[in-house]
Protein backbone atom coordinates (compact mmCIF):
# COMPACT_ATOMS: atom_id res chain seq x y z
CA UNK A 1 0.00 0.00 0.00
CA UNK A 2 3.22 2.43 -0.15
CA UNK A 3 2.03 3.49 -3.27
CA UNK A 4 -1.47 4.24 -2.32
CA UNK A 5 -0.47 6.42 0.74
CA UNK A 6 2.06 8.24 -1.25
CA UNK A 7 -0.65 9.85 -3.45
CA UNK A 8 -3.05 10.06 -1.02
CA UNK A 9 -0.43 12.98 0.28
CA UNK A 10 -0.71 14.42 -3.24
CA UNK A 11 -4.10 14.89 -2.96
CA UNK A 12 -4.79 18.81 -4.18
CA UNK A 13 -1.30 18.91 -5.93
CA UNK A 14 -0.96 19.57 -10.01
CA UNK A 15 0.12 16.47 -11.43
CA UNK A 16 0.28 15.38 -14.94
CA UNK A 17 -0.64 12.18 -15.86
CA UNK A 18 0.83 10.11 -18.80
CA UNK A 19 -1.12 7.11 -20.08
CA UNK A 20 -0.05 4.28 -21.94
CA UNK A 21 -1.60 5.52 -24.90
CA UNK A 22 0.41 8.67 -24.58
CA UNK A 23 -2.13 10.61 -23.91
CA UNK A 24 -0.98 13.43 -21.08
CA UNK A 25 -3.24 14.98 -18.99
CA UNK A 26 -2.67 17.65 -16.26
CA UNK A 27 -4.75 18.77 -13.27
CA UNK A 28 -5.19 19.05 -9.79
CA UNK A 29 -5.05 15.30 -7.92
CA UNK A 30 -8.50 15.32 -6.30
CA UNK A 31 -8.40 11.19 -5.19
CA UNK A 32 -6.85 7.91 -5.68
CA UNK A 33 -7.85 4.40 -4.74
CA UNK A 34 -5.92 1.58 -3.67
CA UNK A 35 -5.98 0.17 -7.32
CA UNK A 36 -4.58 3.50 -7.54
CA UNK A 37 -7.27 4.67 -10.20
CA UNK A 38 -6.81 8.42 -10.25
CA UNK A 39 -9.18 11.42 -10.68
CA UNK A 40 -8.31 14.78 -11.64
CA UNK A 41 -10.23 17.68 -11.67
CA UNK A 42 -9.57 20.96 -14.15
CA UNK A 43 -7.81 18.97 -16.15
CA UNK A 44 -6.32 20.22 -19.86
CA UNK A 45 -4.82 17.57 -21.93
CA UNK A 46 -1.17 18.13 -23.43
CA UNK A 47 -1.42 17.90 -26.88
CA UNK A 48 -5.24 18.92 -27.22
CA UNK A 49 -5.33 18.79 -31.52
CA UNK A 50 -4.52 15.13 -31.48
CA UNK A 51 -7.05 14.52 -28.76
CA UNK A 52 -10.12 16.23 -29.88
CA UNK A 53 -12.76 14.06 -27.46
CA UNK A 54 -11.12 15.61 -24.31
CA UNK A 55 -11.86 18.74 -25.36
CA UNK A 56 -15.30 19.38 -23.55
CA UNK A 57 -13.77 17.23 -20.53
CA UNK A 58 -13.59 19.14 -17.07
CA UNK A 59 -12.94 16.45 -14.36
CA UNK A 60 -11.56 12.70 -15.42
CA UNK A 61 -11.30 9.41 -13.61
CA UNK A 62 -8.54 7.08 -15.25
CA UNK A 63 -8.26 3.58 -14.43
CA UNK A 64 -5.28 2.75 -12.74
CA UNK A 65 -3.78 0.05 -14.70
CA UNK A 66 -3.87 2.29 -17.93
CA UNK A 67 -1.37 5.14 -16.47
CA UNK A 68 2.17 4.72 -17.72
CA UNK A 69 3.52 7.38 -15.65
CA UNK A 70 2.68 10.74 -13.06
CA UNK A 71 4.65 13.34 -13.17
CA UNK A 72 4.99 15.17 -10.15
CA UNK A 73 6.11 18.61 -8.36
CA UNK A 74 9.12 17.76 -6.57
CA UNK A 75 8.79 19.75 -3.88
CA UNK A 76 6.12 18.12 -2.47
CA UNK A 77 7.89 15.18 -2.31
CA UNK A 78 9.82 14.09 0.58
CA UNK A 79 12.38 11.69 -0.82
CA UNK A 80 14.17 10.80 2.37
CA UNK A 81 10.74 9.41 4.01
CA UNK A 82 9.31 7.87 0.97
CA UNK A 83 13.30 5.44 0.95
CA UNK A 84 12.68 4.44 4.51
CA UNK A 85 8.97 3.85 3.88
CA UNK A 86 10.20 2.04 0.59
CA UNK A 87 12.64 0.03 3.27
CA UNK A 88 9.83 -0.53 5.55
CA UNK A 89 7.46 -2.05 2.86
CA UNK A 90 10.31 -4.33 1.65
CA UNK A 91 10.81 -5.67 4.69
CA UNK A 92 6.64 -6.37 5.92
CA UNK A 93 6.22 -7.70 2.03
CA UNK A 94 9.07 -10.11 2.93
CA UNK A 95 7.93 -11.07 6.34
CA UNK A 96 4.51 -11.83 4.66
CA UNK A 97 5.78 -14.06 2.01
CA UNK A 98 7.93 -15.95 4.99
CA UNK A 99 4.59 -16.74 6.88
CA UNK A 100 2.88 -18.41 3.90
CA UNK A 101 3.96 -21.62 3.10
CA UNK A 102 5.63 -21.86 -0.27
CA UNK A 103 3.29 -23.08 -3.02
CA UNK A 104 6.01 -23.62 -5.64
CA UNK A 105 8.11 -25.93 -3.27
CA UNK A 106 5.75 -27.85 -2.16
CA UNK B 1 -8.03 -12.60 2.33
CA UNK B 2 -10.47 -9.38 2.87
CA UNK B 3 -10.31 -5.75 2.66
CA UNK B 4 -10.80 -3.02 5.32
CA UNK B 5 -14.10 -1.42 3.37
CA UNK B 6 -12.08 1.95 3.30
CA UNK B 7 -9.94 1.07 0.67
CA UNK B 8 -12.48 0.61 -1.77
CA UNK B 9 -13.01 4.15 -2.64
CA UNK B 10 -13.39 3.58 -6.71
CA UNK B 11 -17.50 3.66 -5.37
CA UNK B 12 -16.83 6.96 -3.80
CA UNK B 13 -14.71 8.93 -6.76
CA UNK B 14 -17.57 7.71 -9.48
CA UNK B 15 -20.54 8.41 -7.30
CA UNK B 16 -20.44 12.44 -8.65
CA UNK B 17 -20.72 11.26 -11.84
CA UNK B 18 -23.79 8.88 -11.48
CA UNK B 19 -26.82 10.02 -13.61
CA UNK B 20 -24.46 12.69 -15.74
CA UNK B 21 -23.63 12.59 -19.32
CA UNK B 22 -20.14 11.34 -19.64
CA UNK B 23 -17.50 10.04 -21.83
CA UNK B 24 -15.97 6.26 -21.36
CA UNK B 25 -12.76 5.68 -23.70
CA UNK B 26 -12.06 2.26 -24.12
CA UNK B 27 -8.72 0.67 -24.85
CA UNK B 28 -9.60 -0.15 -28.13
CA UNK B 29 -9.46 3.36 -29.01
CA UNK B 30 -13.62 3.86 -29.19
CA UNK B 31 -15.30 6.63 -27.10
CA UNK B 32 -18.44 5.81 -25.75
CA UNK B 33 -21.17 8.80 -24.68
CA UNK B 34 -24.02 8.07 -22.50
CA UNK B 35 -25.84 8.56 -19.03
CA UNK B 36 -24.23 6.82 -16.42
CA UNK B 37 -26.49 4.61 -14.48
CA UNK B 38 -23.99 1.76 -12.74
CA UNK B 39 -20.91 0.50 -11.47
CA UNK B 40 -18.80 -1.22 -9.03
CA UNK B 41 -15.00 -1.26 -7.47
CA UNK B 42 -13.94 -2.56 -11.02
CA UNK B 43 -15.13 0.26 -13.05
CA UNK B 44 -17.53 -2.01 -15.02
CA UNK B 45 -19.96 0.55 -16.02
CA UNK B 46 -23.75 0.93 -17.17
CA UNK B 47 -24.43 3.63 -19.71
CA UNK B 48 -27.95 4.79 -20.52
CA UNK B 49 -28.98 6.48 -24.07
CA UNK B 50 -25.08 5.89 -25.57
CA UNK B 51 -23.56 6.81 -28.66
CA UNK B 52 -20.29 5.76 -29.93
CA UNK B 53 -18.85 8.45 -31.45
CA UNK B 54 -16.09 8.18 -34.03
CA UNK B 55 -13.54 11.14 -34.37
CA UNK B 56 -11.52 11.65 -37.65
CA UNK B 57 -9.03 14.90 -37.20
CA UNK B 58 -11.66 17.75 -36.93
CA UNK B 59 -15.07 15.74 -37.94
CA UNK B 60 -17.13 12.63 -36.07
CA UNK B 61 -19.93 11.08 -36.25
CA UNK B 62 -22.47 8.89 -33.81
CA UNK B 63 -24.01 5.31 -33.94
CA UNK B 64 -26.46 4.72 -31.50
CA UNK B 65 -25.37 1.90 -28.92
CA UNK B 66 -28.49 2.58 -26.13
CA UNK B 67 -27.68 -0.02 -23.11
CA UNK B 68 -24.30 -0.35 -22.91
CA UNK B 69 -22.65 -2.59 -20.52
CA UNK B 70 -18.39 -2.09 -20.04
CA UNK B 71 -16.02 -4.71 -18.25
CA UNK B 72 -13.93 -2.38 -16.29
CA UNK B 73 -10.85 -3.73 -17.38
CA UNK B 74 -11.54 -1.99 -20.86
CA UNK B 75 -12.03 1.49 -19.71
CA UNK B 76 -9.01 4.02 -19.92
CA UNK B 77 -10.65 6.86 -18.52
CA UNK B 78 -13.99 7.86 -17.45
CA UNK B 79 -14.85 12.02 -18.39
CA UNK B 80 -17.69 14.28 -17.01
CA UNK B 81 -18.61 16.27 -19.74
CA UNK B 82 -19.17 19.81 -19.53
CA UNK B 83 -22.03 20.69 -22.17
CA UNK B 84 -21.75 24.20 -22.40
CA UNK B 85 -17.90 23.66 -23.88
CA UNK B 86 -19.28 20.57 -25.76
CA UNK B 87 -21.38 22.61 -27.35
CA UNK B 88 -19.16 25.37 -28.37
CA UNK B 89 -16.47 23.07 -30.39
CA UNK B 90 -14.84 23.80 -33.76
CA UNK B 91 -15.77 20.18 -34.56
CA UNK B 92 -18.62 19.19 -37.49
CA UNK B 93 -20.80 16.27 -37.62
CA UNK B 94 -20.94 14.55 -40.89
CA UNK B 95 -23.04 11.20 -41.94
CA UNK B 96 -21.86 7.83 -40.14
CA UNK B 97 -21.07 6.27 -43.64
CA UNK B 98 -18.22 9.50 -44.37
CA UNK B 99 -17.04 9.22 -40.85
CA UNK B 100 -16.37 5.33 -41.59
CA UNK B 101 -15.16 5.73 -44.49
CA UNK B 102 -12.63 8.19 -43.50
CA UNK B 103 -11.69 6.36 -40.69
CA UNK B 104 -10.92 2.94 -42.80
CA UNK B 105 -8.52 5.21 -44.83
CA UNK B 106 -6.49 6.62 -41.45
CA UNK B 107 -6.76 2.93 -40.29
CA UNK B 108 -5.36 1.38 -43.17
CA UNK B 109 -2.24 4.18 -43.60
CA UNK B 110 -1.61 3.90 -39.62
CA UNK B 111 -1.48 -0.31 -40.00
CA UNK B 112 1.00 0.03 -43.11
CA UNK B 113 3.38 2.94 -41.38
CA UNK B 114 3.37 0.65 -37.79
CA UNK B 115 4.29 -2.71 -40.02
CA UNK B 116 7.40 -0.21 -41.13
CA UNK B 117 8.09 1.14 -37.70
CA UNK B 118 7.46 -2.75 -35.46
CA UNK B 119 10.16 -3.87 -38.03
CA UNK B 120 12.97 -1.31 -37.18
CA UNK B 121 12.31 -1.26 -33.39
CA UNK B 122 12.31 -4.89 -32.69
CA UNK B 123 15.87 -5.21 -34.89
CA UNK B 124 16.95 -2.99 -31.91
CA UNK B 125 15.71 -5.41 -28.97
CA UNK B 126 12.59 -3.38 -28.26
CA UNK B 127 9.25 -4.91 -27.53
CA UNK B 128 6.90 -4.44 -29.60
CA UNK B 129 3.94 -5.97 -27.97
CA UNK B 130 2.04 -3.48 -26.88
CA UNK B 131 1.41 -3.00 -30.61
CA UNK B 132 -1.29 -5.45 -30.94
CA UNK B 133 -3.05 -5.55 -27.77
CA UNK B 134 -2.87 -1.99 -27.11
CA UNK B 135 -4.06 0.38 -29.55
CA UNK B 136 -5.88 3.22 -28.43
CA UNK C 1 19.67 -13.09 11.88
CA UNK C 2 20.53 -9.50 12.80
CA UNK C 3 18.53 -6.68 10.86
CA UNK C 4 21.56 -5.22 9.91
CA UNK C 5 22.63 -7.68 8.14
CA UNK C 6 19.23 -9.07 6.52
CA UNK C 7 19.25 -5.25 5.14
CA UNK C 8 22.42 -6.56 3.36
CA UNK C 9 22.09 -9.62 1.89
CA UNK C 10 20.51 -10.22 -1.26
CA UNK C 11 17.98 -13.09 -1.24
CA UNK C 12 15.15 -12.55 -3.87
CA UNK C 13 15.30 -10.57 -6.71
CA UNK C 14 13.62 -7.49 -5.46
CA UNK C 15 16.64 -6.84 -2.43
CA UNK C 16 19.08 -5.88 -5.30
CA UNK C 17 16.42 -2.94 -6.07
CA UNK C 18 15.93 -2.26 -2.44
CA UNK C 19 19.80 -1.89 -1.98
CA UNK C 20 19.88 0.46 -5.07
CA UNK C 21 17.59 3.15 -2.84
CA UNK C 22 18.76 6.55 -3.55
CA UNK C 23 21.00 5.51 -5.96
CA UNK C 24 20.84 6.28 -9.63
CA UNK C 25 19.77 3.64 -12.04
CA UNK C 26 18.69 2.26 -14.89
CA UNK C 27 14.75 1.18 -16.38
CA UNK C 28 13.79 -0.31 -19.46
CA UNK C 29 10.41 -0.19 -20.41
CA UNK C 30 7.53 -0.99 -22.65
CA UNK C 31 7.08 1.20 -25.50
CA UNK C 32 10.27 1.97 -26.57
CA UNK C 33 11.40 3.99 -23.92
CA UNK C 34 14.55 3.52 -21.17
CA UNK C 35 14.95 6.03 -17.48
CA UNK C 36 17.94 6.27 -15.58
CA UNK C 37 16.63 8.61 -12.56
CA UNK C 38 17.55 7.89 -8.31
CA UNK C 39 15.22 5.86 -7.08
CA UNK C 40 13.68 6.76 -3.93
CA UNK C 41 10.37 4.42 -3.72
CA UNK C 42 9.39 0.81 -4.71
CA UNK C 43 6.80 -1.99 -4.91
CA UNK C 44 6.52 -5.91 -5.51
CA UNK C 45 5.27 -4.72 -8.66
CA UNK C 46 8.04 -2.68 -9.28
CA UNK C 47 5.98 0.52 -8.83
CA UNK C 48 8.36 3.50 -8.52
CA UNK C 49 9.05 6.72 -7.70
CA UNK C 50 12.55 8.20 -9.74
CA UNK C 51 13.93 11.81 -8.99
CA UNK C 52 15.88 13.88 -11.70
CA UNK C 53 14.70 11.60 -14.38
CA UNK C 54 16.30 11.18 -17.57
CA UNK C 55 13.86 9.46 -20.27
CA UNK C 56 14.87 8.15 -23.88
CA UNK C 57 12.28 7.80 -26.62
CA UNK C 58 13.32 5.54 -29.61
CA UNK C 59 10.92 6.53 -32.43
CA UNK C 60 11.07 5.70 -35.65
CA UNK C 61 10.45 8.31 -38.50
CA UNK C 62 8.50 6.95 -41.69
CA UNK C 63 9.38 8.59 -44.89
CA UNK C 64 7.15 8.02 -47.50
CA UNK C 65 9.01 10.05 -50.31
CA UNK C 66 12.41 8.34 -50.20
CA UNK C 67 10.64 4.76 -48.87
CA UNK C 68 12.97 4.87 -45.74
CA UNK C 69 13.02 4.69 -41.89
CA UNK C 70 15.43 6.15 -39.31
CA UNK C 71 15.90 5.75 -36.02
CA UNK C 72 15.94 8.49 -33.35
CA UNK C 73 16.14 8.81 -30.04
CA UNK C 74 13.99 11.68 -27.74
CA UNK C 75 15.50 12.80 -24.77
CA UNK C 76 13.38 14.73 -21.72
CA UNK C 77 13.65 15.19 -18.24
CA UNK C 78 11.49 15.38 -15.23
CA UNK C 79 12.25 15.95 -11.89
CA UNK C 80 10.08 13.78 -9.89
CA UNK C 81 7.96 10.84 -11.62
CA UNK C 82 6.00 8.13 -10.69
CA UNK C 83 6.38 4.97 -13.39
CA UNK C 84 3.70 2.30 -13.15
CA UNK C 85 5.33 -1.35 -12.22
CA UNK C 86 3.29 -3.15 -15.13
CA UNK C 87 4.94 -1.39 -18.07
CA UNK C 88 8.95 -2.36 -16.34
CA UNK C 89 11.00 -5.24 -18.58
CA UNK C 90 14.01 -4.71 -16.22
CA UNK C 91 15.77 -2.84 -13.36
CA UNK C 92 19.71 -2.25 -13.67
CA UNK C 93 21.45 -0.88 -10.01
CA UNK C 94 23.90 1.29 -10.62
CA UNK C 95 27.70 0.21 -12.08
CA UNK C 96 29.58 -1.48 -8.77
CA UNK C 97 33.18 -1.12 -11.01
CA UNK C 98 35.74 0.93 -8.90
Amino acid sequence: MLFYSFFKTQVGQQVTVELKNDLAIQGVLESVDQFLNIKLRDIHVVDPERYPHMLSIKNCFIRGSVVRYVQLSPSTVDTALLQDAARREAQSTQQMNQAKPNVAQA
Amino acid sequence: MSFAPQFFTTAESLVDSLDKKILVLLRDGRKILGVLRSYDQFANLVLQDSLERIYVRDAYGDIERGVFIIRGENVVLLGEIDCDVEDALPLRQLPIQDILEMQREEAEEKARKDKLRFQLLHKQGFSVDFADSDLY
Amino acid sequence: MADTAAALTVEEPLDLVRLSLDERIYVKLRGDRELRGRLHAYDQHLNMVLGEVEETITMVDVNDEVQTQSLRSVNRTVPMLFVRGDGVILVSPPSRAA
